[in-house]
């Protein structure tokens, strides 16, 4: 059960609002945790299983390393071997080298630890912070318990410090504004999801639906470019679902997306992707490895490699880790030789391009696949436009532009920058209105399939 | 002001959240707009729950349950048709008819014919297969090239490749192409009109042997004019113009004196040809034969003893009405509906004729053959 169905807006949300609402405040907590068990439980009990068995260990683990901060000897090995048992449980899952080991303990195949790249990173990240005496070991299952199995994170994050999440347990802001917040964010989210997402998916795949040797450079363009803004719109979406819901309980969740997809520059589209995300990686493995050397080659070289790894944990392939390394040489290359002031429009665009190519590895299954793709792109197959791409094109023009118009940050700046007071407060004093016509209007475009499936990745 | 707007916002979605939920809970699955049932209490068991597909199925009741569930979908094939390009939950939505947009999208039949091949190793008598294209399949020209890379054409000649030993071929393609102007195919479901099922109909029962029946010959009733198919169903898309539904009959013909059905533990139901209180239902298409069952015995008043076995899905409706004249009896097996093997119900080495029919769209289903999977040796040992 995904944030985008039927059941879970119409069913499970709602009662649990009122279950958590109802309950005094000092069992509040509990409640949620077992909320979320029961959302965990939605996906099979196997499910539910292997997320407690998986949390108690995270815990006892934790709780080891705290108890034996000052014994290093056996707080480094219960860390170790937590660290590597997290590594072990996502490559598991994630990756097709352990198949024979699943078939192995009998996991069928269906099963799939739904959001299992958020709560191993988030699992990772605390015992690290414990065993660095950066935090102290929770001794409180529950709030542990909530940190990992959390149902508006569990999906699609945001990844954040244990010491931040603690924070918001203790100081939450659980009023009738908050729900009404969240309930502008989620519809953020959905609309995103179930207007863009989708639709682009669908524009994606006509358009890869020819051989990519025969490829005209235009539809290749248009297929890039539904797919990077598909990409944007599903992971913003989904995210931005869970801090919606997460706001109705009273947790100001942070946001993973700041408008990146028209960034005047590399930096800041790199800053404001996947913000959480790229964040735990910088703090849990970029600075350590880097703080190894001074040598400032070697920096750069771990910069990049982290990139990779950063791309490589969306997809778990090669592909992946190269469209990291592209980021991560991009943003080196620009540091390193951008002088002077550059026109935005030049800004954007390069930096549209540059993420379009890293979508092209992105989205390949192979690495020879993405280079054809790309040659087919720059017109190598001698094919600029055909009757496809035309068609392809007066078929979602509409669809395009409002979903790029919508990526961009000019609606926001708008209602918060822009010194037109009147047109913010028209468009504040409908915004109830507005929420609901998009719930209803998401909700007419997911009624026959009752769900909105996540698509592209499987995070 | 914002704060307070926050308010206002949280009060009108709660409100709206549990009116919604509260519609869900107190409607009865009445509406139930997509063939979908809500009453099977099997999903509601141990196994079920630990599987998550006791969820699936919650899931599924929400959605069925949900208030003006079809005029939501309608209003998705409105918005859709109109903003984009017109595909509605897997239909190319056209003004002039609906077509399955989804036809690339089919799985090998390799299995199925395999199955297929091995069942009729060790059969005596003569075997007629025809593969029946779907609407996308003859009127592929309306939908997007892109969605053509796999036509039927090219899909149901693969399939006739892999057949072996003596099964005859009947090339329904090319017939129902050729015929392309006229009401072959129904303009809001992916199957067959009666007339198309005619015009196909004269071709098998030459290679069974006998020579068709005359089309100036039967009468001709429209028994309904507001038949909307399986692709409305998912659609709701109201500009196309419903369908009509013809039944054929041939009064100076030869009657049926029996019509027997048979469920899975072998109890028998008489039933008719046409069963006319379907036309009241939303699946008008059933009137043809009536309920689905899996086993069919029919009678009729021809006096030549001869009897064929087809094994058949939903297309062959409409097409078992035409054998009627030739045969004295016409046994009907539909696989989708059997439990266990079709040698329960009936040993095929009784039959002279085996005719196959099935829409090429189901033949990739998985497990769909597997009541025919009895290895020959057990059959003659038998």
């Amino acid at each position: 059960m995904i944030y985008s169905s039927l059941l879970f807006i119409y069913v499970f949300f709602p009662l649990s609002l009122l279950v958590y609402y109802v309950i005094p405040k000092k069992h509040r907590n509990v409640s949620l945790l077992i909320l979320s068990m029961i959302f965990c439980g939605m996906f099979g009990i196997g499910f539910l299983f292997f997320m407690t068995t998986y949390t108690f260990l995270n815990y006892t683990a934790c709780r080891i390393i705290g108890k034996y901060i000052k014994n290093k000897s056996i707080s480094r090995s219960v860390f170790l071997f937590a660290l590597i048992f997290d590594i072990l449980v996502i490559f598991i899952f994630r990756s097709e080298i352990f198949r024979g080991f699943k078939e192995l303990i009998s996991i069928p195949e269906s099963f799939f630890p739904v959001g299992i790249s958020f709560f191993t990173l988030s699992a990772a990240g605390i015992l690290a912070d414990v065993y660095c005496g950066r935090t102290e070991a929770e001794s409180n299952i529950v709030s542990f318990g909530l940190y990992i199995m959390f149902f508006p994170r569990i999906l699609m994050g945001p990844l954040m410090r244990y010491s931040s999440f603690q924070k918001m347990l203790r100081c939450r802001h659980d009023d009738l504004s908050g729900i009404g917040t969240g309930f502008a964010v989620f519809a953020k989210g959905f609309a995103k999801k179930v207007i863009a997402a989708d639709t682009l998916y669908v524009l994606y795949n006509a358009s890869v639906s020819v051989d990519v040797d025969k490829m005209a450079a235009l539809t290749a363009w248009l297929g890039i470019i539904s797919y990077f803004l598909c990409l944007y719109f599903t992971l913003s979406g989904v995210s931005d679902m869970g801090i919606g819901i997460g706001y109705c309980f009273g947790f100001r969740l942070p946001q993973s997306f700041n408008y990146p997809v028209f960034s005047s520059n590399i930096r800041y589209f790199t800053a404001r992707w996947h913000m959480q995300a790229a964040h735990w990686f910088r703090r849990y493995i970029t600075r350590p490895l880097s703080a190894l050397s001074s040598s400032r080659i070697y920096k750069r070289i771990v910069f990049i490699a982290v990139w990779g790894l950063f791309g490589f944990w969306y997809t778990f392939n090669l592909n992946g880790a190269v469209w990291g390394m592209i980021w991560g040489t991009a943003i080196t290359a620009e540091t390193r030789f951008s002088r002077g002031k550059l026109l935005p429009v030049t800004g954007i665009l390069y930096t549209f391009v540059i993420a379009l190519a890293g979508s092209v590895f992105m989205a390949g299954d192979s690495l020879s696949y993405s280079l054809k793709y790309l040659f087919a792109m720059i017109g190598g197959n001698r094919i600029m436009a055909d009757s496809l791409s035309l068609y392809l094109i007066k078929s979602y023009i509409l669809i395009l532009l409002i979903s790029m118009y919508s990526a961009t940050n000019l609606f926001r700046n708008l209602m918060m920058r822009s010194g037109r007071r009147r047109v913010q407060s028209i468009v504040t004093a409908l915004s109830p209105a507005i929420v609901l016509s998009v719930f209803i209007l998401c909700t007419v475009l997911i009624s026959y399939r009752g769900s909105s499936d996540m698509i592209l990745l499987r995070l | 002001m914002k704060n307070r707007v926050s308010k206002i916002t949280a009060v009108i979605m709660l409100v709206y959240l549990s009116v919604v939920m509260l519609c869900i809970f107190f409607r009865k699955g009445v509406s139930d707009p997509v063939n979908s049932s809500c009453k099977e209490s099997d999903h509601i068991s141990v196994s079920a729950i630990m599987n998550g597909s006791f969820v699936q199925y919650l899931a599924k009741c929400t959605a069925d349950r949900f208030p003006a569930r079809s005029r939501m979908i309608a209003a998705d094939s409105m918005l859709r048709a109109s903003a984009n390009e017109s595909i509605v939950n897997g239909v190319f939505v056209d003004r002039k008819m609906l077509l399955d947009a989804e036809i690339s999208e089919r799985g090998s039949v390799k299995e199925n014919v395999r199955i297929i091949n091995e069942f009729c190793t060790g059969y005596k008598g003569a075997v007629c297969f025809a593969a029946i294209p779907t609407s996308s399949g003859v009127y592929d020209s309306y939908l997007p090239e892109y969605m053509r890379k796999k036509p039927e054409s090219i899909q149901i000649s693969s399939l006739y490749s892999q057949l072996e030993g003596n099964i005859r071929e009947i090339d329904a393609y090319n017939i129902l192409k050729m015929l392309n102007e006229n009401y072959i195919y129904y303009r809001t479901d992916t199957k067959w009109t009666s007339y198309g099922a005619y015009c196909v109909y004269r071709t098998v029962i030459q290679k069974l042997g006998f020579s068709p029946t005359a089309y100036d010959k039967y009468t001709i009733n429209h028994v309904a004019d507001n038949f909307r198919g399986n692709l409305y169903a998912r659609t709701f898309y109201s500009q196309v113009k419903p369908d009509i539904i013809d039944i054929y009959t041939y009064p100076e013909g030869e009657r049926i004196v029996g019509f027997t059905g048979y469920d899975n533990d072998m109890k028998s139901f008489s039933g008719e040809l046409y069963d006319k209180s379907y036309l009241d239902s939303r699946n008008m298409y059933d009137m043809y034969l009536g309920e689905k069952r899996p086993f069919v015995k029919i009678k009729t008043s021809v006096n030549n003893e001869r009897k064929i076995l087809v094994i058949k899905d939903s297309f062959a409706d409409c097409f078992i009405p035409f054998l009627t004249q030739h045969y004295s009896e016409i046994d009907v097996a539909s696989p989708e509906y059997m439990d266990g093997a079709i040698t329960d119900f009936t040993d095929p080495d009784d039959y002279e004729q085996i005719l196959f029919l099935f829409g090429i769209d189901s033949m990739d289903d998985e497990n769909l053959f597997d009541v025919l999977a009895v290895p020959p040796e057990e059959r003659t040992a038998k």
